[in-house]
């Protein structure tokens, strides 16, 4: 299939990456999803960036993954802008305007103002295993005793004091964990707007903060200490700051047509 | 409670600008900004493949004998005794002390470096 990125038609389907005001949204020389150029569509004080999509069966790649985060970026960098999930398509330009900021306006405009001179930090937390399992045994002297009887047994023999073990260690370190997280959330928490926590699964906390410009410094701070005293049991991670996704959502069900 | 290392807070403090690993950006952007009519959006069959390796901890007879393992897999006479002593009671500490010794007779060669060379002495 030919794609001719110049001049697409107005009626091609179109690629929304998200929503900046009019008068901020940078230049972006950037290919976006499908190999698409990227360019603002103006509507009033609102403009969402957006790239026009070949017609037919799509199959998305890595490196739409990738665009559509590096345009969302790339705008980050130069202004506020609201992110859009990946994968939202209208019909058409026009499209966007009647169905997407039109009827959205006061929500979007309140978007844009709430981020407005913020970033998102993703935080996580994960323990250095065998530091905390070590804590585990030292803690509880059942968990020791059963260690200790289970070392001397081969597998058959040791199977149900194993299960028993392996259990009571599971509880621990999932108490720990949850106490732990709690904690490093609270500390954090102070330093940011808002916070979307995640599904930890066996991670100690996985969670995206909303942090305004003038407080990245106090955040940033603030994970030094965490690290510096919990160090070696504790690792965090942090990227950012991002474009705030995780922040920007449209009330659900008002959408209706 | 007492730790062998303190300080040195960069290798436990790692930032990256931007996510690296797909999965990364996937939690950037998947589900997770602003969405209108489902109806719409690209299908992203496939996507939903990568991210499912998202580890659920599901208490199970795999997690456990997984726990065990680990557990009985720890050196624990790499640093010493000073954190147990801290965080174990007297009854607590005489079966650790037990576990201790098992740790020991166990203990497999080329594991990590002075500590453990100490303990085998």
């Amino acid at each position: 299939m030919t794609t001719s990125p110049t001049k697409a038609p107005a009626t091609a389907a179109t690629y929304v990456y998200g929503v900046m005001a009019a008068g901020s949204i940078p230049a972006i020389d950037l290919d976006g999803v499908a190999g698409a150029r990227v360019h603002p569509f103006v509507d009033g004080h609102l403009a969402a960036i957006v790239s026009s999509l070949p017609s037919g069966e799509l199959r998305m790649r890595r490196s739409d993954l990738v665009n559509h985060l590096r345009v969302l970026e790339h705008a980050f960098a130069e202004a506020t802008v609201v992110p859009c999930a990946f994968g939202m398509v209208l019909m058409s330009e026009e499209a966007v305007r009647d169905e997407f900021l039109e009827p959205r306006r006061e929500e979007l405009v309140a978007l844009l103002q709430r981020l407005d001179g913020h970033g998102q930090l993703n935080v996580r937390v994960t323990y250095d295993q065998d530091v905390v399992l070590q804590e585990v045994v030292e803690a509880d002297p059942m968990i020791a005793h059963l260690r200790e009887q289970t070392r001397a047994l081969d597998e058959e023999a040791g199977y149900s004091l194993r299960m028993q073990l392996g259990e009571r260690v599971a509880t621990a370190l999932q108490y720990a964990r949850e106490h732990d997280g709690e904690v490093i959330l609270e500390r954090l928490e102070k330093h940011a707007a808002d916070v979307a926590l995640e599904e930890p699964g066996e991670d100690v906390l996985k969670a995206s903060f909303l942090v305004a410009d003038q407080k990245s410094e106090d955040f940033d701070r603030e994970l030094e200490r965490i690290a510096e005293e919990q160090a070696p049991r504790l690792r965090l991670d942090v990227v950012g700051p991002l474009p705030p996704a995780a922040f920007a959502t449209l009330e659900q069900g008002a959408w209706d047509s | 409670m007492a730790v062998a290392q303190r300080g040195t807070a960069n290798n436990y403090l790692q930032r990256a600008p931007s996510p690296s690993g797909l999965a990364d950006v996937l939690s950037v952007i998947l589900d997770k900004g602003i969405v209108i009519d489902a109806f719409v959006r690209i299908s992203v069959i496939g996507i939903e493949l990568i991210t499912i390796d998202a580890r659920i901890v599901i208490a199970s007879v795999d997690t456990y004998l997984r726990f065990a393992e680990a557990v009985n897999r720890l050196d624990l006479t790499e640093t010493g005794g000073a954190g147990i002593q801290d965080l174990a009671g007297d009854g607590a500490k005489s079966k650790t002390q037990g576990a201790l010794e098992g740790a020991k007779e166990k203990l497999t060669p080329g594991n990590k470096d002075k500590e453990s060379e100490k303990s085998k002495s």
